[in-house]
């Protein structure tokens, strides 16, 4: 445990125990900022999460008085990175957190948003950490979590609808994200990932490229309406308890508001059939998932319009897995992840693109 | 170079899998030496293949570029599909291969652009025909423990 009177303001950093060492004592000076009438601030057992391809992700606890009461509590701390898979605006993400805490949407409690880098020198936010949950898109198709398949299935796809019925602007949040008119959510979407790749591609994408162009010349319809698009929703970015109840939607970096169907469709897209078997997000046929959000969510997932979306959503994850690539490649970001990341996934999302273009049975 | 590194990978992604990753504590540190473990085998399914895919692949693309000389209505995409299609490779090395596969990829695009927007039952058929190699192009490059 260390305590703010014995930080060590040294950034060096040298070496990744270093470093973590370095950040608990920043961290508790950080929190004694936040929380004024706080004494003796510490932060323990502070610790980085594997898998954070966006953010840097640790848990630790925090413990300090107020008063005569003493609280000690697991905290999630989300730090930005030299160079990560996606470049986003953590305020978004950490609005979206802020936006659906307390509602039908599960999500941990956000805390602190902070963008000057002269805490911990990158912007970060911190949250709420939910203890005993398992996350793990292998394990969750796997025993115990596998008698689990069809309530996790009814509760995620109608978590999904719920955050597409939602009115952004009741959330506050058309104020945080960027305004789209229903005709042009396709052509931001696809301009802004098609971008990532030029500037990214460490090798022709001739796929991809396909796919670009069937988008461009096969425009979808408008939706029904303008939505919260949460950007990542599939097996892996949700939190179940043991009695297989989803307790928190993580990893809202990329939130945005648009078209719902991309959502349903990102959820869907075949690389993340973890069970081996042509279950969507291993845990449901296909047909049943779209059932499901249909009715919680009230909108109708019109198959050329989900078709559209479902091709795109290999385009944008194709673009992920690029720029993780480069990003490693060009020294910016080790992370393993980012390596794994694009061998893994690279040549699943080309066929992935090419079963939803029709070409791959 | 024996024991053969697919051995070897095979026996130090084990290693790190088994042991090291067992001996660290839970957390970043593990996992990281885990993935590493888990991409030595993948590592080791690409060096037993990564030349021969790749000649495989530039061949079977160089043979779509002469199909396409006779198919093709500009002058300029004419004469680069005629020189590609007469190349060979000649340097086997990994990088070499790559290059030229790179290269014939990028023309790939260039043609399949081409080829969309031509009206005839010639272009129709080259155009299933770069449909059925960029499907084989994904069965080339398949990791055994790839999701899709």
């Amino acid at each position: 445990m260390t305590g703010v009177g014995l930080r060590d303001l040294d950034r060096s950093e040298e070496t990744p125990g270093a470093a973590v060492a370095s950040l608990d004592s920043r961290l508790a000076a950080y929190v004694a900022h936040r929380i004024p009438d706080a004494e003796d601030v510490a932060v323990r057992d502070l610790e980085r999460i594997f898998g954070g391809a966006s953010r840097e992700t640790y848990r630790f606890w925090l413990d300090y008085r107020r008063g005569a009461e003493s609280v000690s509590r697991p905290l999630i701390l989300r730090r930005d990175p030299p160079g990560s898979l996606i470049e986003t605006d953590r305020a978004i993400e950490f609005g979206a957190y802020r936006a659906f805490f307390g509602t039908a949407v599960p999500v941990p409690e956000p805390l602190w948003l902070e963008e000057d880098a002269c805490w911990l020198d990158h912007p970060f936010f911190v949250m709420e950490q939910l203890l005993g949950m398992e996350a793990g898109p292998t394990q969750l198709v796997a025993p115990p979590y596998d008698q689990f398949a069809l309530p996790l299935a009814r509760q995620k796809w109608t978590i999904l609808g719920e955050i597409h019925r939602a009115d952004p602007s009741d959330l506050g949040l058309d104020s945080l994200m960027e305004t789209v008119a229903p005709d042009a959510c396709w052509q931001r979407e696809l301009t802004y990932w098609e971008r990532a790749i030029d500037e990214d591609e460490l090798c022709p994408q001739p796929v991809i490229r396909a796919a670009i162009r069937w988008l461009r010349r096969n425009p979808p319809p408008p939706p029904e309406r303008i939505g919260v698009v949460h950007g990542d929703f599939r097996t892996g970015n949700f939190l179940v308890d043991r009695e297989g109840v989803i307790r928190a939607i993580l990893d809202w970096e990329m939130a945005h508001l648009g078209d719902p169907l991309e959502d349903l469709a990102w959820s869907l897209n075949p690389v993340w059939r973890w069970a081996g078997d042509e279950r969507a997000g291993g845990l449901v046929p296909r047909e049943q998932a779209i059932e499901i959000w249909e009715k919680a969510s009230g909108l109708r997932a019109e198959p050329d319009a989900l078709r559209w979306w479902e091709v795109f959503s290999s385009v944008k994850g194709q673009a992920i897995w690029i720029s993780g690539g480069k990003e490693f490649t060009d020294g910016k970001n080790q992370d393993m992840i980012l390596a794994l990341s694009a061998w893994l996934m690279g040549n699943s999302q080309d066929r992935a693109a090419l079963y939803s273009l029709g070409q791959l049975g | 170079m024996k024991p053969e590194p697919g051995r070897f990978l095979a026996a130090a992604a084990g290693h790190l899998m088994l042991k090291t990753a067992g001996a660290l504590a839970p957390g970043y540190e593990q996992s990281s030496v885990s993935v590493i473990g888990l991409m030595l085998t993948q590592l080791a399914e690409e060096f037993e293949r990564a030349a021969a895919r790749r000649i495989e692949e530039n061949r079977a693309l160089r043979r779509i570029f002469a199909d396409a000389v006779a198919v093709v209505a500009d002058d300029v995409l004419r004469a680069k599909l005629a020189e590609a299609a007469r190349g060979d490779d000649t340097n086997f090395t990994v990088s070499a291969l790559e290059q030229n596969n790179c290269a014939l990829r990028t023309l790939l695009i260039e043609l399949h652009v081409h080829v969309e927007e031509l009206d005839s039952e010639a272009a129709r058929r080259l155009e299933a025909e770069i449909w059925r190699e960029l499907v084989t192009s994904t069965e080339r490059r398949k990791l055994g423990i790839g999701p899709f």
